[in-house]
């Protein structure tokens, strides 16, 4: 059992060790851990607690075996229409032009509603499975055998902010823990060197929400989700101030550290001091590793072409998903990677021109995703890895006005996807309604499919809590939250 | 009320609508007497809800020690276990602690000589008050406040929307605590400044503490948007000032406190008559006053207005001549619609004459006749008298309240807006009052309910207000709180580790103290206990390891606004305005780099404005300053009782190789070159002093010679053309200046 979870699990319980994280005594690795161990709370310390600074970012056991131990979220910012992409919906062609005369509310702000429309993109069957996929992604429907396809998704919310943070959080407010911050908290992270939770946005901008959509909320802000480059300096302050070589930078550094040991010799008892040095020595080793990470000089030209680094649709993205292939073997344990960003068509967001916007969209990922899904088959960190696909929401089957080839926000229904560790690949779950538009079939909250994706990684919903504000939060907060049985291999 | 101790029961209250279809609300009734009636005896019994009873002082053995009743408190229960306290700090010690404690900057050179040449106890003491009547004292300790009422000056979400002028409920809070207003009062001024008989724009700003949550400009669902507004101030002021966690009673009444649902609804009504001032989807600020003065400024704009009517007329009809005559020189579209007859212009005219008013005038300036210069002249020298007689209002950002449309308050079932239940009158927790006070007390333009509220909590009689309050005071002081749950005094709350202590101050705090905070931290930095030094025991820390009993000085962190000042002070660059719009800190342009709105999201970087002290920077939801952010500045989202402190690599990056620490390391530099001038051993004693106000050690003096002395010859030879601006002996000792910055000793004060 995960040593921060609660010995018993009702969902308003405390105890001494909780209010020790909510008011803030406990954080600073060993020192509490320590205390806390002698009070027997924990389990004895691990080595490696010992041996590294921090027993906030130690690996951590999963509640439960699992095959997934780390985790790529495909983050398509402004909302993906599942109509142009993984959910072909024949019916819709037929009445194409026709007026929508059903009962949903048509998304956001009163925009204009338009005609039926349907999708101008050729869906086939794929792979043994016979997945159906649109053109839109010839490169990874050669994986279509591995896809779990979602397509009875639905949100509470039909704007961008509050959708983002609702699929990274759970929640439409803002201030919660995001889904990377709850990994890292349940699990810790495996490289040491490097941050756990890593996120790498697009570069037209983030979303919209920023930070919020990666912040650890009320958990410690050890495990927010680090902001990295995929080129030149990937962390903030990581070059050495202007004018210091490396060797004036380790000459520094050890003078810090020799006055910092000698200041310690009479305060050996505060394990907060040893904590704080070796967090300048971990940064020292991080400015090294992560420097090194995004140098993709030392990968092959065939891998260059593999990822698209040469053809300038596909350069970024491309660039991203080789540097995460590169993250993930280095035992990062979240990485989510954002397509899409800033506004409307800079975006998924296909308001104007949705066809034309996902040509684009689709066009600069499809092939990269491809190419890291195949790498880690090869390198045989494929069912360590899970894969999670999909947006804030979908899109409407309506257009936004008659010639006008915008398609607006659907919460009601759309498509998100797993493939990966533990996933059962080369199915479709739920269904939306013949027009895309609503669920016909085993509708999936937000916080079944959160409850899914921890579940993959050997975390029960449940029971991966903290104690905050007299209430044992949970990613999934505290309505029953659903396992998608279906999808588990 | 009855709380489950089983898990399986306790599930089974938890969910007992789970099989219910979502969106099909049952048919529930709920009998709000019989509610009510859950809460027993038992319930009241709980230590904090007990009205505060004045404890006896201890008997202690060795009462030297004891300079006032908090040390009685405190050494009883070590002499109960034979125990010592800690030896006292040494005066160089705790004169550092005594100013980063109270006004988060070190003491200055002088300051530290005036220690040293007489560190009885006593001039502690009269060095406490000096400090308390500090300007500096009020930004410190109102950061603490503002870290517990979810200070931001942006909304969040989308479009992260600016809180027009909050930044004037900043500004009340540091002037309320340097002028040291009552508790009480401070009490009654932010949760119902804009009712009292005394109201005025000071107080109407001090309600701003409602508006401070996120919101949603677009929300999916209004009616549940308003209720998480509501669910926001409710939560913040039961924390706040009540320190109970009333906000888990929203759907359901609380599972293991004796809060029901029934009393969160009565506590919603209370709030539920404030109205959001808004236009479309932009918040909006209004001038602060009392309805005297709102309406003595309304009375003052009609009566400049109708002087400015008569101005606009004289110079329209003037200007209208000259086009008449050909002598005019407006512009043509300006003459166009001059030309227009008043009552046949179309709206384009209007604005443009209205916006051209002052080229209009200008042209007719040429144009007056005596008569109408000395008309023109009259009616601005009345204009200037009306202003000055009556200045403008300061604007804030509040709620505003009226006695028109005050809405009824369901209970929600589910706490769904979509399912109301029961209509519920404004109240109070049962189980903290026998006698609700009376809400039925409206003031000539507000129902009055919030000021019922306030005036029950800043009673003397409310058993949780002081006891929250004291507690808050002293976790500050001493790193962590006598209940260490400081918004949690419920059952699940820690239990105190000194009860009787905590009622002692409560109601010392109350009646000696009469609800002064200076007072209070008077007294408790007047005590041997805040004097201890922190040497370590083993065999105390082998029983005691939490410290509980106080055996010692706890070692703690200074926050990050306290690390960034004291940087700012020891490199000489601090700028001490105050007061006034935020200021922006510099923000590297990659940390921008995942904005939606990368380009013009963060103004730029003016370093003097930065220089102020932290409590200045703009608090924006979307963008936290990075160099906050990554040293645990606190949730901007929700009430945060105490900083976390964590130490991770990103820390150590921010802090060595940050833009910020290397800047003022080449300040440092400077500023120690000019101070103690070219020798390497004064300009390094002068370091220790301006920064850690302690001379080196020999060892140490040694160890940073010798680096002085390699590096600046490793810079020489780095630069052996010599193209470099600054001395190799400059350059290392930037390198020593950075060093300092980042000991632990600087961040950690003994």
């Amino acid at each position: 059992m995960n040593r921060f979870m609660s010995p018993n699990q009702t969902p308003c319980r405390n105890s001494r060790r909780e209010f020790l994280w909510e008011t803030g005594a406990g954080f600073t690795g060993l020192a509490m851990l320590d205390l806390l161990s002698r009070d027997g709370f924990f389990d004895k310390l691990r080595a490696e607690d010992k041996e590294g600074l921090s027993g906030l970012l130690a690996p951590k056991k999963p509640h439960f075996e699992a095959k997934a131990s780390r985790c790529v979220f495909f983050f398509m910012n402004g909302g993906p229409s599942q109509i142009d992409t993984f959910d072909p919906k024949p019916v819709l062609d037929k009445h194409h032009g026709e007026e929508y005369k059903g009962e949903l509310e048509v998304g956001s702000n009163g925009r204009a509603i338009g005609y039926l429309m349907k999708s101008p993109f050729k869906f086939q069957k794929h792979g043994e499975s016979g997945l159906e996929i649109s053109d839109l992604y010839p490169h990874l429907s050669t994986h279509a055998d591995d896809l779990c396809l979602f397509r009875s998704c639905y949100t509470d919310t039909a704007a961008h902010a509050s959708g983002c943070i609702q699929m990274n959080t759970g929640k439409v407010g803002i201030g919660s823990p995001s889904i990377g911050s709850w990994v890292n908290y349940g699990l810790g992270t495996i490289s040491q060197d490097l941050p756990g939770y890593v996120v790498m946005t697009d570069p037209r901008g983030g979303p919209i929400g920023s930070a919020s959509n990666w912040s650890s909320g009320y958990i410690p802000a050890a495990y927010q989700g680090t902001m990295f480059r995929s080129s030149g300096t990937p962390l903030l302050n990581m070059e050495n101030p202007k004018g210091v070589t490396d060797r004036g930078q380790r000459k520094s550094l050890d003078l810090l550290g020799a006055l910092n040991q000698q200041h310690r010799r009479t305060r050996k008892f505060e394990s907060e001091l040893e904590a704080r040095i070796e967090s300048y020595e971990l940064a020292y080793r991080m400015q090294v590793a992560a420097k090194d990470v995004v140098d993709l000089s030392q990968e092959s030209a065939k891998t260059h072409e593999r990822y698209g680094l040469n053809d300038k649709i596909t350069a970024d993205f491309g660039r991203k998903c080789l540097i995460t292939k590169r993250l993930l073997e280095s035992g990062v344990r979240f990485i989510q990677l954002y397509s899409g960003g800033g506004h409307i068509e800079d975006t998924w967001d296909g308001h104007t021109d949705c066809i034309t916007n996902h040509k684009l969209h689709a066009g600069e990922t499809d092939k990269p995703m491809a190419a890291l899904m195949q790498d880690m088959k090869d390198i045989g960190l494929w069912d360590e890895t899970l894969f999670v696909w999909g947006g804030e929401f979908g899109r409407t089957p309506t257009s936004e006005g008659i010639g006008k080839p915008g398609r607006d926000h659907n919460w009601h229904a759309f498509t998100m996807w797993l493939a990966g560790g533990g996933v059962k690949g080369g199915q479709a779950i739920g269904a939306s309604d013949d027009l895309g538009f609503g669920i016909a079939d085993r509708p999936v909250h937000v916080s079944d499919f959160h409850a899914t994706i921890l579940h993959l990684m050997g975390l029960d919903h449940n029971l991966l809590s903290f104690y905050y504000q007299g209430l044992d939060q949970r990613l999934t907060g505290p309505d029953e939250a659903h396992i998608v049985e279906e999808a588990l291999a | 009320m009855k709380r489950s101790l089983s898990i399986t029961l306790c599930l089974l209250i938890s969910f007992p609508l789970l099989a219910e279809e979502p969106g099909k609300m049952p048919e529930v009734s709920i009998d709000l007497k019989a509610s009510d009636a859950k809460i027993t005896q038992d319930d009241r019994d709980h230590w904090a809800f007990k009205k505060v009873e004045r404890p006896d002082v201890p008997q202690v053995k060795n009462d030297r020690w004891v300079r006032n009743p908090i040390d009685a408190f405190i050494l009883q229960k070590l002499e109960r276990k034979g125990w010592k306290p800690a030896p006292a700090a040494v005066p160089g010690t705790l004169g550092r602690r005594l100013y980063l404690g109270l006004t988060g900057l070190p003491p200055t050179l002088k300051q530290q000589a005036a220690i040293d040449a007489n560190s009885d106890p006593e001039q502690f003491d009269h060095l406490v008050k000096k400090l308390l009547a500090s300007e500096a004292y009020g930004e410190r300790w109102a950061r603490h406040w503002l870290d517990i009422v979810r200070y931001a000056e942006t909304n969040g979400y989308e479009r992260d929307g600016m809180k027009p002028n909050v930044w004037r409920y900043r500004d009340y809070i540091i002037r309320a605590l340097n002028d040291d207003v009552p508790f009480n009062q401070f009490i009654l001024e932010q949760l119902a400044g804009d009712e009292l008989e005394t109201a005025d724009s000071r107080t109407v700003i001090a309600t701003g503490y409602y508006r401070l949550g996120p919101f949603d400009d677009e929300p999916a669902d209004f009616a549940e948007d308003r209720f998480d507004q509501l669910d926001d101030m409710l939560n913040t002021t039961s924390q706040v000032f009540l320190g109970i966690t009333l906000a888990c009673a929203r759907c359901h009444d609380h599972k293991f406190e004796a809060l029901t649902q029934h009393d969160y609804y009565k506590m919603i009504a209370i709030f539920n008559p404030l109205t959001r001032p808004q236009s479309g989807r932009s918040d909006l600020d209004l001038p602060a006053g009392s309805v005297e003065q709102l309406a003595n400024e309304q009375k003052r704009n009609g009566e400049i207005a109708k002087h400015n009517s008569n101005i606009d007329s004289i110079n329209l009809a003037v200007a209208l001549k000259r086009i008449q005559d050909g002598t005019s020189k407006l512009d043509d579209a300006i003459q166009k619609a001059l030309k227009t007859p008043a009552g046949d212009r179309d709206s384009d005219a209007v604005k443009l004459i209205a916006s051209k008013r002052n080229e209009i005038a200008a042209d007719a300036d040429s144009g007056l006749n005596d008569e109408q210069r000395d008309q023109l002249s009259q009616a601005k020298q009345a204009i200037k008298a009306l202003r000055e007689e009556t200045p403008d209002l300061p604007r804030g950002y509040f709620f505003t309240e009226s006695l028109e449309n005050v809405p009824e308050t369901n209970l929600l079932v589910r706490g769904k807006a979509s399912s109301p239940g029961p209509v519920v009158q404004p109240g109070v927790p049962t189980v903290l009052t026998s006698v609700q006070p009376d809400f039925d007390n409206p003031t000539n333009h507000t129902t009055g309910r919030r000021l019922a509220l306030a005036n029950w909590i800043a009673s003397d009689a409310n058993p949780l207000t002081a006891r929250v309050l004291v507690n808050r005071v002293w976790q500050h002081h001493f790193g962590v709180g006598i209940v260490r749950t400081p918004n949690d005094f419920g059952v699940m709350g820690a239990a105190p580790t000194h009860e009787a202590l905590l009622d002692w101050l409560a109601d010392w705090f109350v009646n000696e103290g009469e609800w002064s905070l200076k007072k209070l931290h008077a007294l408790i930095l007047s005590s041997n206990a805040y004097r201890m030094s922190s040497e370590w025991n083993e065999s105390y820390a082998a029983e005691d390891p939490e410290n509980n009993l106080l055996w010692r000085r706890p070692y703690r962190r200074l926050e990050v606004e306290a690390i960034r000042d004291s940087i700012l002070a020891v490199s000489g660059q601090i700028n001490r305005k105050m007061y006034g719009p935020s200021m922006y800190p510099y923000v590297p342009s990659d940390a921008l780099d995942n904005h939606a709105d990368k380009q013009k999201i963060w103004p730029a970087f003016n370093e003097e404005e930065a220089n102020r002290r932290t409590i200045y920077s703009y608090v924006k939801r979307s963008l936290i300053v990075p160099f906050l952010e990554v040293l645990d500045l606190c949730d901007t989202t929700k009430s945060t009782p105490q900083r976390i402190v964590t130490s991770v690599a990103p820390q150590a990056l921010t802090l060595f190789n940050g833009k910020f620490v290397n800047r003022q390391a080449e300040y440092f530099a400077k500023r120690l070159e000019t101070e103690a001038g070219d020798g390497s051993a004064a300009q390094i004693t002068l370091a220790f002093k301006l920064a850690l106000c302690r001379e080196p050690t020999a060892t140490e003096l040694q160890v940073m010679t010798d680096f002085l002395a390699t590096e600046t010859k490793k810079f020489r030879e780095e630069d052996a053309d010599g193209k470099l601006a600054t001395s190799p002996e400059y350059r290392a000792l930037v390198q020593i200046c950075r060093v300092i910055f980042n000991l632990n000793e600087f961040a950690y004060p003994d």
